[in-house]
């Protein structure tokens, strides 16, 4: 089953003040989304980020000792718990909302590379957008928003990957399968970095690396995501019927600012599962993965090399090539976007060898290196000013007037995978053929009925009693046109449950 | 600055994520016009940037 998505927490600041109160500032923006007031309507009863995938429970999440002593000041917020998290639901299925000091969209779940790409740039607009009605309530440019995983101090926040699998596999097999690919996806999907940090220990300057996760990865599994980051995430919360399916939920990703780096971190990584599920994923087994991501990271030469249990060392781009072989034998021709994946998989690798400036535009590691060292020359400075720190986090500023990727490929420079209708027909609509695009429908036709909402079901009111839509299993495009269809028609959602249920009756 | 090594792009038939032609409104991919007045506004933007400003940005941990 295809089935992916992306969670974007975004940095947030206000340069108008000295200091930035930023579960404030991240529940205003969201409220600034609003033209009516805030109605609750997550349904949080299916959130439960304690279980892990390996087969046991969590009594608690970790996080650092500074997050600790904030944690115990936010309990005496004048706020409750949901009007912090303000979440919304939106008419194109996604999921907008204050997560705890971060505003973050989620897109809705999507089938394919191209909407996927659509989606997670809707949600750059929609976050500017809120951001530019708060700014024009609070009399100029203050708040400023940035889609990245770094604030140089230390302090990060992700952007993670999220992959429907099938519960046949077994975990240690998806485990083995996708490691050392995801120690190394950072060649292709890195956004890049100025400077080393690590958690709770500040920045250190110079040094440009690939990626900006790459220092916060401190285990090769947990279930934890705040602190002792892992680079395989084992959260076990489907949010499908568990009993069929489980979610991967990768936390090791970089937030990307190239739609080719999105569509490729994506489509590999999809790709991958493939190759585990039928059991062709290539025999590698890292001797220290966490050591082997920051290592490769830091090396943008990409000579470094990294050493198996067997003995034997490997490259980040070696161990690339050998997934990329293992799926180009296993899966050409699969299908079309399959072997799109495959020809630009193969071709990256190769300019990543060859002639990586070719990649300008594309990956956003090589992009920033080009525009940070062009500066340099400019300039006459070298890395370790702290002018090019600057320039790393601008280069993700969403506002379009600021933000130096935006002002790249708003001179043509890089290269798309949207174009702007894609992009407002994301904006207003869910893919046709997730249970996303059903969500967003519901929101759309039916907005005072619907009395909570999942990302598997929604429940409605108005009736005598409320009546809820399963979609714990609706993955099945051809079922997703249905239920659409029938939620299309009916004047109201009572009646196109009737239809939808009845369908399922006349089956069974 | 110099922008004459930008990448070229490739227009594929069947392309499962076909790339917008130079035409269509608001953006898609359109070849890089090296040495057009454009090649200094990002440099602009670039010195625009407050070299403090990363000193600055501070944020609470995420996920």
């Amino acid at each position: 089953m295809r089935l992916f998505g992306l969670e974007t927490e975004y940095g947030i600041t206000r340069e108008d003040l000295p200091e930035v109160d930023p579960v404030v500032e991240s529940m205003e923006l969201v409220r600034a989304h609003l033209t009516a007031s805030f109605e609750r309507r997550w349904d949080y009863a299916g959130e439960d980020p304690h279980e892990d995938a390996r087969g046991f429970r969590v009594s608690g999440l970790a996080q650092d000792k500074e997050e600790d002593e904030f944690a115990t000041r936010d309990t005496h917020r004048p706020f409750s718990f949901h009007d912090m998290k303000s979440d919304l639901v939106l008419p194109n299925g996604a999921r907008f909302y204050n997560d705890h000091t971060h505003p973050e969209y989620s897109t809705p779940e999507c089938r394919t590379l191209k909407d996927l790409v659509a989606q997670d740039r809707a949600g750059e607009r929609i976050v500017q957008r809120a951001a530019d009605r708060r700014n024009t309530s609070l009399g100029g440019k203050h708040v400023q928003l940035y889609k990245n995983n770094t604030d140089f101090h230390g302090h990060s926040y992700g952007c993670h990957d999220n992959y429907l699998v099938s519960r046949a596999i077994p975990f240690p097999r998806l485990i083995a399968g996708l490691l050392p690919f995801l120690v190394s996806r950072q060649v292709l999907a890195g956004s890049g970095k100025v400077g080393i940090e690590a958690q709770e220990s500040g920045f250190v300057p110079g040094r440009f690396q690939l990626s900006q996760r790459a220092d916060f990865m401190e285990t090769e599994l947990s279930v934890d995501t705040m602190h002792n980051r892992p680079i395989l995430n084992t959260r076990d919360e489907p949010h499908a019927d568990p009993k069929k399916f489980r979610r991967l939920h990768l936390i090791i990703g970089d937030a990307n600012m190239c739609e080719y780096a999105t569509a490729l971190k994506i489509g590999t990584t999809r790709v991958v599962l493939e190759l585990i599920e039928r059991r062709a994923a290539p025999s590698l087994e890292l001797e220290q993965p966490v050591a082997a991501v920051k290592q490769l990271s830091r090396d943008i030469d990409l000579k470094a090399v990294v050493r198996q249990k067997n003995g034997s060392s490997l490259s980040g781009l070696e161990i690339q090539e050998q997934y990329y072989r293992a799926a180009e034998l296993t899966l050409a021709g699969l299908d079309e976007e399959t072997d799109w994946v495959l020809r630009e998989w193969g071709e990256t690798l190769t300019l990543l060898a060859q002639d990586r400036r070719r990649l300008i535009g594309r990956l956003d590691w090589v992009t920033k290196l080009w525009l940070l060292e062009t500066f340099m020359q400019e300039e006459r400075i070298g890395w370790n000013d702290p002018w090019l720190a600057s320039l790393d986090l601008e280069y993700h500023n969403v506002h379009p007037e600021r933000g130096l990727y935006l002002g790249l490929e708003a001179e043509g420079k890089a290269w798309r995978m949207t174009a702007e209708a894609d992009i407002q027909r994301a904006l207003a609509s869910g893919p046709a053929d997730t249970r996303g695009g059903v969500r967003g429908l519901c929101v759309r036709r039916f907005p005072d009925q619907v009395k909570s909402v999942q990302w598997e079901r929604i429940q409605f009111g108005g009736g005598l009693l409320p009546r809820t839509l399963h979609m714990d299993d609706l993955f099945e495009p051809s079922e997703v046109k249905r239920c659409l269809a029938a939620f299309e028609a009916a004047a109201d959602p009572m009646d196109a449950l009737n239809t939808w249920n009845g369908r399922e009756d006349s089956q069974s | 600055m110099k922008y004459s090594t930008m990448p070229e792009r490739r227009e594929g038939p069947g392309d499962p994520m076909p790339k917008p032609g130079p035409t269509e409104e608001g953006g898609g991919p359109r070849r890089p016009e090296t040495g057009s007045p454009e090649k200094d506004n990002l440099l602009k933007r670039m010195k625009k940037v407050d070299p403090k400003q990363a000193e600055r940005y501070r944020q609470r941990t995420g996920e």
